[in-house]
């Protein structure tokens, strides 16, 4: 038991970054040779400026007309994302963890601050959910693969939660945790979550042709 | 929702905060004190128990070393001092390894190597019931 606990919360931690890393080099590396074949012509008019111009528009909460014409899912969109990196990388459990391991460490949240941000993380995940299937413009997109996107996401901020406070089964939820964290960091670069990183190139290409062919804003 | 499915949460709920309640024993616990806004419940150590178990007993020293310029004095011990006495909350020249991470260390260590003895989080710092 404890040579497993030792290989999934060592070995098998850098394992997954390294998939990760390489994943999302070969992501790009497969974008580019896409655009290289099928579509050369976007180079003659992609731009700088106009890419960083549309990706910092986007990044200014409310100033895109479409994200205020459905200001409440934008604002847990935006909460969400940000919570979604700040709380896993502030996490006193998950700092001590890599100091220990490497000597760096950096800044933690308390825990009962933390433990209060993923619970807003678990929340805005259920009301992705409910969105889904009480939108009716949503529900007609969405695809069972939607929903297990979100389960995937939200599984290690609820195994996190429930070993937190110890409620039962201790052992068996961090196990889950730590396994399905590193699901998570796995699948990023081979699925959907892959938006992660297509969003500021869609942002860079819309931004460029909006600004370089059309003369005029995309936001 | 159904009424049926109500219950049937209510029934969950009800179990797990059954199950999170239940008292437990006092345990002695390692002192936590020299930790200034302790975020976890001190951790669960028997110390002369915990030593008798796991044949401790004669190498007082594995524990409660003695350094001299960085270097460790075998066949010396520290037992007297606390080992917060040498090890500082945050890494510094004169001693490199912070309070929490001598603690981590050592303790985790063995029972890595020795397949016995708590390793995660809440197996040391168990939350105790009000
Ligand atoms: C597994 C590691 C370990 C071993 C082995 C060990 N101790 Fe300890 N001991 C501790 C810890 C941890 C404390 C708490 C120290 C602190 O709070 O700074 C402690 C505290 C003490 C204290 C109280 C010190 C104080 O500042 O109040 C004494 C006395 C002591 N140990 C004696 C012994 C003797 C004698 C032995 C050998 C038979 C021994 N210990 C073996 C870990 C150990
Ligand atoms: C007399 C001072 C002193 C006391 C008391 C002391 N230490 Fe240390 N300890 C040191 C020094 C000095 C180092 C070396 C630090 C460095 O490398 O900068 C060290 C290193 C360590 C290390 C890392 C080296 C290794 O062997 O892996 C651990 C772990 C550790 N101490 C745990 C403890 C624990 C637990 C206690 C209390 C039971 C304790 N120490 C009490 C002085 C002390
Ligand atoms: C040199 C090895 C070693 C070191 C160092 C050590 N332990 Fe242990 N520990 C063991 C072994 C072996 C057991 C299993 C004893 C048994 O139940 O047979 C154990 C068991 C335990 C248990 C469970 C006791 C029980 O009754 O089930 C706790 C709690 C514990 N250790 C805490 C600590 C803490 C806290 C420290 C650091 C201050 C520490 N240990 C350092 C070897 C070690
Ligand atoms: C083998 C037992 C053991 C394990 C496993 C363990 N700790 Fe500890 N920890 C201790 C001991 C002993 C201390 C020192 C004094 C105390 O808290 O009782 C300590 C101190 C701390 C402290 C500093 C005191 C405080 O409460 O702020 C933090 C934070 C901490 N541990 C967090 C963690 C986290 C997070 C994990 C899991 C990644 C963990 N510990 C796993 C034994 C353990
Ligand atoms: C990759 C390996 C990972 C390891 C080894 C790991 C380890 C841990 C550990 C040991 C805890 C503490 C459990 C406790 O306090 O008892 C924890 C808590 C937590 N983890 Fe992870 N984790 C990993 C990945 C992730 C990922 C990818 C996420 C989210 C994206 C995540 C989110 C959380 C959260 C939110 C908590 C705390 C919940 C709370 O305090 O309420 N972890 N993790
Ligand atoms: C910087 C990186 C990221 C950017 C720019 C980004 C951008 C976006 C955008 C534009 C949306 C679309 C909102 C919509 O549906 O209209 C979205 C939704 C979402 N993103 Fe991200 N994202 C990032 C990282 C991540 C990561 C790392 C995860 C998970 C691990 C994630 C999980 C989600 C989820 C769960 C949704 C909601 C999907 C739904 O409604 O079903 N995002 N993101």
């Amino acid at each position: 038991m404890h040579s497993f606990i030792h290989f999934i919360m060592g070995p098998m931690v850098w394992i997954s970054f390294m998939i990760f890393f390489f994943g999302v080099i070969f992501r790009f590396l497969k974008m580019f040779k896409l655009i290289n074949e099928k579509e050369i012509f976007i180079y003659t008019y992609m731009s700088l400026k106009y890419s960083f111009r549309s990706i910092f528009a986007w990044l200014i909460p409310f100033l895109p007309v479409s994200t205020r014409k459905s200001p409440v899912f934008y604002s847990i969109s935006y909460i969400f994302h940000l919570l979604l990196f700040l709380v896993p990388v502030c996490l006193l459990s998950h700092v001590l963890l890599i100091e220990e391991s490497v000597q760096w460490s950096w800044f933690a949240f308390n825990d009962s601050v933390s433990d209060t941000l993923t619970l807003v993380i678990i929340f805005s995940l259920i009301f992705f959910m409910v969105r889904r299937i009480v939108v009716p413009e949503v529900k007609f997109l969405t695809k069972p693969s939607d929903f297990i996107f979100i389960l995937i996401v939200g599984l290690p901020f609820v195994t996190g939660f429930l070993a937190f406070h110890q409620f039962f089964a201790y052992r068996w939820l961090v196990i889950a945790h730590v396994l399905s964290g590193e699901l998570m960091l796995i699948l990023i670069p081979f699925t959907r979550f892959s938006h992660m990183f297509m969003a500021p190139f869609t942002r860079a290409y819309t931004g460029s042709e909006f600004g370089s062919v059309r003369h005029a804003k995309d936001w | 929702m159904k009424l049926k499915q109500c219950i049937f949460i209510m029934m969950i709920l009800l179990f797990v905060t059954a199950f999170s309640a239940y008292s437990k024993e006092d345990i002695p616990t390692a002192d936590n004190s020299a930790f200034k806004h302790p975020q976890r419940p001190a951790a669960v150590f028997d110390h002369d128990e915990h030593n008798e178990k796991a044949n401790l007993e004669d190498d007082c020293s594995y524990c409660h070393h003695v350094y001299e310029n960085k270097k460790l004095i075998k066949d010396e011990s520290s037992e007297g001092s606390s080992c917060s006495e040498c090890h500082p909350l945050k890494s510094s020249l004169k001693n490199a390894i912070p309070l929490r991470t001598a603690f981590h260390k050592r303790c985790k260590e063995c029972h890595f190597k020795s397949d016995k003895g708590p390793v995660l989080c809440g197996e040391c710092h168990v939350k105790k019931a009000r």
